[in-house]
């Protein structure tokens, strides 16, 4: 991630930390990613997904680090890092955008809501603007925030070589969960 | 039995012998055994987080991806829902106590668990990066 984008994302996280009262966090969000092929399934889990959701602006940031991507077997976990995701290089991936018309929701009374969430995904240092479906339940000081959708390896600059063509799909399933607290 | 017959099986049975160890040691090789690897680095828990505060690029290219055995004196351990997280804060932050966040491996968590605030600790663990507020740590364990 070059400087400036940092520099973008910590203010973002600024402005939403200053609206302390109405700020919801987690250090450990879960993402899960889920590949069907014809000779395999491939599933991955990252349980440290830091995420912020600012529920006055409606803000909504996530980031992770790559490494943290646990798989079933040692050899599709090197092969993520070392030859998809690049996680040397790129260690990082983050999503910034919104929960749209925010000021539907209240959050001082439990509920469960429909939601749509848009904005920025930067995986490989690449960006693309992704608008989906996702569901917010509220609890308390707790907003529990459930969203699944689908990316394409190569928007992200993922390259997947032929020989593993029959290994990964071309389309992965994620799943974003975040058991988002009251600061 | 003919001799080349017996030339084709020996064959056929070397490339099953082969098939079986590339699946054993390549295709399904085990995890690497993080409680027992030897660590590359060695350093306390604050030179790690402000490594990665001061210079993180370069932080990233020496920590990112290694075995660390650090020291420190631990502020607290999380349970969250089944893991245990040990850590190390530095500083105030967005997310309240930034620092080095170590998740233990299973059955180090009873450990982990019964450490009080301020106790001199050396936890080894795998270093999966920074999140831009704190150092991951995965598969840790108290050497």
């Amino acid at each position: 991630m070059n400087n400036f984008r940092l520099l973008f994302l910590t203010g973002l996280l600024f402005l939403v930390f200053e609206s302390v009262a109405q700020t919801f966090v987690t250090r450990n969000g879960t993402i899960r990613f889920f590949s069907e092929a014809p000779l395999e399934n491939i599933e991955a889990v990252n349980r440290q997904v830091s995420s912020a959701l600012d529920a006055e602006t409606g803000e909504f940031v996530f980031r992770v680090v790559m490494r943290s991507f646990s798989f079933e077997k040692s050899l599709m976990q090197q092969h993520f890092n070392d030859n998809f995701v690049e996680s040397h290089k790129y260690p990082n991936a983050t999503f910034e955008g919104q929960i749209i018309e925010i000021g539907q929701i209240d959050f001082n009374s439990s509920g469960e809501y429909e939601v749509a969430v848009e904005g920025d995904l930067t995986i490989k240092d690449t960006t693309h603007f992704i608008s989906e479906q996702g569901v917010l339940r509220i609890n308390g000081d707790t907003v529990k925030g459930e969203s699944q959708f689908v990316i394409r390896p190569e928007d992200y600059n993922i390259t997947i070589p032929s020989r593993f063509a029959r290994n990964i799909a071309q389309e992965i399933e994620v799943t974003v969960n975040v058991n988002l607290t009251r600061q | 039995m003919k001799t080349w017959l017996k030339f084709i099986i020996a064959i056929a049975l070397l490339i099953l012998a082969a098939g079986v160890l590339v699946y054993i040691f390549v295709y399904n090789k085990p995890h690497k055994d993080y409680e027992r690897a030897s660590p590359d680095v060695e350093l306390t828990a604050e030179e790690l987080y402000m490594a990665f505060k001061s210079d993180r690029e370069d932080a990233e290219s020496l920590y990112n991806g290694k075995v660390l055995q650090l020291t420190g004196e631990v502020d607290d351990v999380e349970k969250v829902d089944d893991m245990v997280i040990a850590v190390f804060a530095f500083s105030e932050g967005f997310f309240g106590l930034e620092g080095v966040r170590c998740t233990m491996l299973e059955n180090h968590h009873e450990k982990a668990l019964s450490l009080q605030t301020g106790d001199s600790v050396t936890i080894k663990g795998f270093c999966a990066g920074f999140s831009d507020s704190d150092v991951i740590m995965e598969y840790c364990s108290f050497p």
